[in-house]
């Protein structure tokens, strides 16, 4: 289980970091903020990694106490630890030279989500019941 | 017409006298200037910084500075801080857009020098003394000093709180020769 629970965190972090890259894109084309200096594509890919894996850990470790309903239990707290992140974008300070610093936390907050959109997209791929 | 032309040339010398042309330095300010404040809790940047600007270290009784930033151009690194900051609670932007300084009088303190004015913020003026430094440089010069405002005495957000109200202000100004 913890091999498939690894892969599967592993693969959602990438998917998720790749997706994340796709809409800093299409934020920055739109709005024209640039906030590359403060979320580079390396950090993007690297956080969304991280998230990944440490679901995959967190899962493999709820299965395993809990087991029924350790699913159950891991997606509720997935999502709600989803939600409150959200809450660390508004509190960044940026370097001064940053223009709009308004506009960081509409590009950073819907990164927050993509980790759990990806795990639970491609979950069934990797664990079946 | 020797008897008319020495008197006239007297009293010609006598009525220019009179006028003395005084040359004063104007100086252009220019980019990257900085003007940043800090306090225990927030910190920043104003970003849009103008005004007119007459020194002459020869004559520092000449020397005017009449300064002004737009209250609006507060950038502390944070969107909600900087909503914050120019609500009706702090610098309420709105109803006060600009902070301006003017020098009454400049004089010579030290290695450097000092202008005593009136600094008005939020709507309040209040008599203020910044020492500064005058460098010259290849191309014009820079004008660079530090001060500290309570912020109370502006009536700039309610006293106490998590922000001091101590703010210190650094300037950093280059200019050109007009």
């Amino acid at each position: 289980m913890l091999k498939k629970s690894l892969a599967l965190g592993i693969v959602a972090g990438i998917l998720s970091g790749i997706v994340s890259l796709a809409y800093a894109k299409l934020y920055h084309s739109s709005l024209g903020a640039d906030f590359s200096r403060v979320a580079s594509p390396v950090g993007i890919i690297a956080s969304s990694l991280l998230g990944g894996v440490l679901a995959a850990l967190g899962y493999w470790l709820l299965d395993k106490w809990l087991q029924r309903r350790g699913e159950i239990v891991f997606n509720f707290l997935f999502v709600i630890l989803s939600f409150a992140t959200v809450l660390a974008p508004f509190g960044v300070k940026l370097p001064l030279d940053l223009e709009a610093p308004e506009l960081f936390p509409g590009l950073a907050i819907p990164m927050h989500f993509f980790p759990a959109l990806a795990w639970f997209t491609l979950k069934p791929l990797f664990i079946r019941r | 017409m020797k008897k008319i032309i020495y008197p006239v040339l007297a009293l010609l010398m006598l009525a220019g006298s009179a006028f003395t042309v005084i040359s004063v330095q104007n100086w252009q300010i220019a980019e990257p200037y900085s003007i940043s404040f800090t306090s225990n809790d927030a910190s920043g940047i104003f970003k849009t910084f103008s005004g007119n600007i007459q020194f002459d270290e020869q004559d520092p009784s000449s020397a005017r500075f009449n300064v002004s930033i737009d209250a609006a151009s507060i950038n502390t690194g944070n969107g909600l801080q900087n909503k914050h900051a120019k609500s009706e609670e702090w610098f309420d932007v709105t109803k006060y857009p600009v902070i301006r300084y003017d020098s009454r009088k400049v004089s010579k303190a030290g290695n450097g020098w000092l202008m005593e004015g009136d600094l008005e913020i939020h709507g309040v003026k209040k008599a203020t003394s910044i020492p500064f430094t005058f460098s010259k440089t290849a191309k014009g010069a820079v004008f660079a000093g530090s001060f500290t405002v309570n912020r109370n005495d502006f009536k700039i957000g309610k006293p106490g709180g998590d922000v001091g109200e101590l703010i210190k202000l650094d300037i950093s100004v280059p200019v050109l020769k007009k």
